[in-house]
């Protein structure tokens, strides 16, 4: 891999963003409504109802990671879609740019608008409902690992199927995170689900990220065990994801779907 | 020989898009493609492109496999397509510039500068790209094209949507490359006059297949069968359209 062909990358990228009003509202309106939505509901829900404390701050903490989790995998499968829908495919790919270089600048791109969105939604939800995210984050920022890390495995399949099937599946960059968000367990522990579902939640990185949070929030400290459960399973599902993509790239340039990219 | 093709092949399930072709280029040489709608010109390109994978055969460039050493000898080649666009919401000047990075210029800006120039398109720098005509499009894929000094560079139909002014400029351009730094150049085009004109020899293909190869007078007399003085590529091209050839 080469450094500037991966910073051509991110370059062609981050003039998109420049020029590309949604790609703005993608960035920092979305996660700030989530956050306003989020606190105005949590608010509602602590007037006389005798909840738990700190109720707001799980609620704002899961709205922040949540729309980080969700921001990553759907840039990263936008970044990809807007240069199928602008047939820009063939001059990358004609050139000595490489898919792995390619997927890597993606990478780097969706990890600096998420910082963009995770400081937007945070700023609110200090400024707006007193929830200040800075002093968790020590005890965060390995959950939050783990729900990139997972949004990227399941970026770089979405991205693959896309190639495989084009633009007919594009509605999966927006919607396929919001298939796992039941059993995600965002907003409510893991133990609140059916047990047949609940089985399926612990096999998600997702949920022992949210788990692993409430237990911060709720003063229980660090779990290591959520998040080494998370980790595990970031390395099987990232292991098959990079699997299926090198397998559908080869399967896309053999049916010559890279050239006629719709 | 600088590009060697050997028994080419590419299958869509039943279909043969690509059949069993074979074909070299010298060092130099502008070698010009021709043939009807479907007769397998662009899948040929792609695969020499390494966009497409081959059913079968072989494809080396500069004496170096396109199967396993694709990226060395993409740094030395380039492509252009009045059929592929750019990113359209950015400026002439932003896409030039990411593939300035990707052949990692040491003077990118000087290099576009000096392209666009001899494009006649610098006024059109700061432009987005959804903002030009066709015309002007294919000038930017030129552009791009000219970017690396490529030895070896695929056209596909690099003429399309330009008038005849801006098409003449063009294949100057090409000569220009041609005869001062050797660049070898395959060219595919409808248009016979300017076949004729460009390229000293010609790969006839139709259904897939090489159907003929040569000099233009050559193909002329191998397809009409008969003494001819003068190429007439278009007789040649309507001919095998109609099924007279082949």
């Amino acid at each position: 891999m080469k450094i500037h062909r991966i910073n051509a990358v991110i370059v062609r990228h981050v003039y998109e963003a420049r020029r590309n009003f949604d790609r703005v509202i993608d960035t920092v309106w979305w996660p700030v409504l989530d956050i306003v939505m989020w606190g105005f509901f949590s608010i509602y829900l602590t007037h006389g109802k005798g909840l738990q404390p700190g109720f707001i701050s799980m609620m704002l903490g899961a709205a922040i990671l949540w729309t980080m989790f969700y921001s990553f995998q759907r840039d990263m499968a936008v970044a990809f879609i807007d240069d199928l829908w602008c047939r820009n495919l063939i001059n990358l790919f004609s050139t000595p740019l490489m898919v792995s270089e390619y997927i890597a600048g993606i990478i780097v791109v969706c990890i600096l608008k998420v910082m963009v969105g995770l400081l937007a939604a945070s700023a609110i939800a200090w400024a707006a409902y007193s929830f200040d995210i800075f002093p968790w984050l020590p005890q965060f920022i390995p959950y939050m690992a783990n729900l990139m890390l997972f949004a990227l495995a399941l970026g770089i399949a979405i991205t693959g199927m896309i190639f495989r099937y084009t633009t007919k599946i594009q509605a999966l960059a927006w919607s396929f995170a919001g298939l796992l968000m039941p059993v995600s367990c965002i907003f409510y522990p893991v133990s609140s689900l059916p047990k047949w579902l609940q089985d399926i939640a612990w096999m998600m990185p997702t949920a022992h990220s949210f788990e692993g949070m409430r237990d911060v929030l709720a003063g229980k400290g660090f779990s290591p065990v959520h998040f080494w459960w998370g980790a595990g399973l970031n390395v099987i599902y990232f292991a098959l994801a990079i699997t299926f993509f090198g397998w559908i790239f080869e399967k896309a340039r053999t049916r010559g779907l890279l050239v006629k990219q719709e | 020989m600088l590009v060697k093709v050997e028994n080419l092949t590419k299958t869509f399930g039943e279909f043969h898009a690509v059949d069993d072709v074979s074909f070299g280029i010298e060092p130099g040489e502008i070698i010009g493609m021709l043939g009807p709608n479907g007769a397998g010109k662009t899948t040929t390109i792609h695969m020499i492109l390494g966009l497409i994978t081959a059913t079968s055969g072989r494809i080396s460039i500069f004496g170096k496999s396109m199967a396993t050493e694709r990226g060395e000898i993409l740094e030395q080649m380039n492509f252009t397509s009045p059929y592929v666009a750019f990113p359209f919401r950015l400026t002439v000047l932003e896409n030039l510039m990411v593939f300035a990075r990707i052949y990692n210029l040491r003077k990118p800006r000087a290099r576009i500068d000096e392209l666009l120039e001899r494009f006649g398109i610098t006024k059109l720098r700061d432009k987005a790209i959804a903002r030009l005509s066709s015309g002007e499009n294919t000038r930017v894929g030129l552009c791009k094209a000219f970017m690396n000094d490529p030895r070896l560079l695929l056209l596909d139909e690099p003429t399309a949507y330009l008038d005849p002014e801006i098409a003449w400029q063009v294949k100057n351009a090409l000569l220009d490359a041609q005869r001062e730094k050797g660049t070898t150049i395959l060219y595919t085009s409808h248009n016979m006059d300017e076949v004729e004109r460009m390229c000293k020899r010609i790969i006839f293909l139709h259904h897939g297949k090489v159907i003929a190869t040569g000099s233009p007078i050559e193909i002329t007399q191998a397809i009409l069968e008969e003494e001819r003085e003068e190429p007439a590529l278009e007789e040649v091209f309507l001919r095998v359209v109609r099924g007279k050839a082949a």
